[in-house]
């Protein structure tokens, strides 16, 4: 009996040991097939559902004016964004995006690519990018499963509308599209990093890793004055709209250094709203449209005139007939007699020009506008800038030497033509005009190469084209440039626009321009004044010359450079005669 | 000796579970103060590009002519002050 219960308890014990034995097999093996077989699924699943890894990207750089000034500046500014969870109907995932899409101001047609988003199970999805901080806190009070917060940057431009074209605009990626910000892009942008996020089985994050550092943007600093833009700006404006002109532009600049102080095109636009249309805002007028510069142009024909020693100060030219060249004739915008070699450019003669050129000749004359730069980009460090148009000597038809002497037949850029006055006022050496002075990073400045200079015209040339350049502002066809109590320098031109429709030079639009510098003894600024298709008045000395004055007049005031006293004149009273003649 | 091993066993698993529930709310405090660094630092930019903003020449230029009524001053209400050099200069 006892023998029996015995043998009876042994075999249940047998039974559960096989039971147990049987059940851990049964374990070991769905454990085997979970960790070997279906491993590299089942890790990537976990993976998925509790890491994820993202870019960081780095801060853009700032971009400030010369004397520190912000110009451009990445704020944060957060992105809304849905991490779609895999198994939710479709239908309750699109609930709570209809529940914020008012307060992202989404469309019919965002909600629609939203959901077919969702649909294809993208892990990752914007909703709405770079919204207003206060929308996003409200979204985020929603507290809705899935949604979440981004932080991103976006730019901001405090001084609105100033230097606008210069500055340029960026996209949604903060990839700049024009402007310094595209010409500098890949130093503002800095480098992306990576960041692994843990997340908890709510989804939520719990902890981040920085796995790469991102390197933020480089600062750059601008050899742009805040000041000096500002009233560029002002008076640019003020012209292009009193003359109910097309358009303008306008550049200042250090002569010594090359160093851009204000860069203007006229119309602006506000960069913290910028406009849909590329043709606003893609391009700057100032280094990429062509022109053809007119009488100012009469600068590199009066330096061959000297360079080559064909023409003397002291040599006259008969100003007093039309020229006829070809099919072409030349005239005068008022009728002068003879003309001595300054004459001809103070009162810019465009047949004592023609006179002077012929003299020079063709090669000497190609020789000496190749020598000042033009038909060649300047090297500015800005995007898209323009060679200008220069024939080579034999497409040079029998009108083109008298047409370039006098600054037609050949296109050239706003910034072109600054580069040629800098080197009267640098007495002959040419510079590299720059718009960035520094690239700053963690606080060190990293200074950029200096300018290249380069010996255009010989130091004496120089001066005495110095001289005839200024009595231009003082009795020629520029007195409107005249500054009272300092010394300028300069050459106006007008210029008929050339008419594709006709084929030929309009005889209704113009170009007006001035270029010059000042004071003459110690050039500190530089200008380039283009007032294209002003009506009425359409000469550069009546349209282009008084922005040079009012400009100049400003920036001497706010560089607080005092007028020099005029000589009081005299006044002999009967008092002071009955003195004198004691 | 078993009792010990179960307390030992015991203690380890409860000290396993109190340093990952740790860890996890440390992770979840770190990543507020480290968002609560990266906001004020925002606000500090904000605040001074909103100066720059305040400060940019159209909004004072406007400013001064429509609020505070002023006029630019013609050049004889002009006086410019001497600089150092000048006033060295004058004194020899």
């Amino acid at each position: 009996m006892k023998n029996s219960r015995r043998r009876r308890t042994k075999r249940r014990i047998i039974i559960l040991v096989v039971f147990c034995i049987m059940w851990l097999g049964v374990l070991v093996l769905r454990l085997v097939q979970l960790q070997v077989v279906y491993a590299k699924q089942y890790r990537s699943k976990v993976f998925d559902q509790n890491q994820n890894i993202i870019e960081v990207i780095p801060k853009r750089g700032t971009i400030f004016d010369r004397n520190g000034t912000i110009l451009a500046r990445s704020m944060p500014s957060p992105s809304v964004f849905y991490r779609s969870s895999q198994g939710e109907p479709i239908r309750s995932q699109m609930d709570k995006i209809n529940k914020i899409a008012t307060l992202c101001g989404l469309s019919e047609e965002k909600l629609k690519n939203i959901q077919s988003k969702i649909e294809k199970k993208s892990p990752f999805i914007y909703i709405k990018r770079k919204i207003d901080p206060d929308k996003a806190e409200l979204i985020m009070s929603l507290k809705l499963n899935g949604i979440f917060l981004e932080q991103e940057n976006k730019r901001f431009y405090p001084q609105g509308k100033l230097a606008s074209h210069l500055i340029g605009k960026v996209d949604m990626d903060n990839s700049g599209q024009s402007g310094v910000e595209l010409k500098y892009n890949s130093v503002l942008l800095g480098d992306k990093g990576k960041r692994l996020i843990h997340k908890d089985a709510h989804r939520r994050d719990y902890q981040h890793e920085i796995i790469e550092q991102p390197i933020p943007g480089k600062d750059l600093i601008l050899t742009i004055d805040e000041t000096i833009q500002y009233i560029v700006e002002s008076e640019l404006s003020k012209a292009v709209t009193t003359r109910g002109a097309d358009w303008g532009i306008v550049i200042v600049s250090h002569p010594g250094t090359g160093e851009i102080l204000a860069l203007a095109n006229y119309p602006d636009f506000d960069l913290n709203n910028p406009p849909s249309e590329i043709e606003i805002w893609g391009k700057i007028k100032a280094i990429h449209d062509v022109f053809d510069p007119g009488s100012t142009f009469k600068i590199v024909t009066a330096s061959a005139a000297l360079e080559s020693g064909k023409v003397s100060f002291s040599d006259e030219f008969d100003c007093s007939q039309t020229l006829q060249r070809g099919r072409k004739t030349f005239r005068d915008h008022e009728e002068f007699e003879t003309l001595s070699f300054p004459d001809v450019i103070i009162h810019s003669s465009n047949i004592g020009t023609i006179q002077i050129g012929e003299r020079i000749g063709e090669q000497n004359l190609y020789d000496m506008i190749r020598t000042y730069g033009y038909g060649k980009k300047t090297g500015v460090d800005l995007p898209a800038e323009a060679s200008g148009i220069l024939n080579p000597t034999k497409k040079w038809t029998s009108i083109s030497l008298a047409s370039i002497s006098i600054g037609y037949e050949i296109s050239v850029t706003a910034i072109q033509m600054l580069q040629a006055i800098n080197v009267i006022a640098n007495r002959g050496i040419a510079t590299r005009p720059m718009i960035v002075k520094n690239i700053v990073l963690n606080q060190e400045k990293n200074q950029k190469q200096p300018s290249e200079y380069r010996r255009v015209i010989t130091e004496d040339i120089a001066t005495q084209l110095i001289d005839v350049f200024q009595q231009v502002t003082e009795v020629g066809t520029g007195t409107a440039a005249h500054i009272d109590g300092y010394n300028a320098a300069g050459k106006t031109g007008t210029s008929q626009k050339f008419d594709p429709n006709i084929g030929g030079y309009s005889s209704s639009a113009h170009t007006a321009l001035f270029v010059g510098f000042a004071p003459v003894e110690a050039p500190l600024f530089s200008m380039v004044v283009v007032i294209d298709n002003p009506k009425g008045q359409y000469y550069g000395g009546q349209v282009a010359a008084p922005v040079f004055h009012e400009i100049g007049k400003k920036i001497f005031r706010y560089l607080r450079i005092p007028p020099k006293p005029v000589p009081q004149k005299k006044i002999i009273t009967a008092d002071n005669r009955r003195t004198q003649d004691q | 000796m078993s009792i010990f091993v179960g307390f030992f066993i015991i203690f380890f698993l409860t000290f396993y579970i109190w340093h990952q529930a740790e860890s996890v709310s440390i992770g979840y405090k770190t990543k507020d103060l480290e968002e609560n660094i990266e906001r004020l630092k925002g606000d500090i930019e904000q605040l001074e590009t909103k100066k720059a903003s305040l400060l940019s020449l159209d909004r004072v230029e406007q400013m001064a002519k429509q609020e505070l009524r002023m006029v630019i001053p013609s050049e004889e209400q002009l006086i410019y002050e001497k600089s150092d050099e000048d006033i060295r200069q004058q004194n020899r």
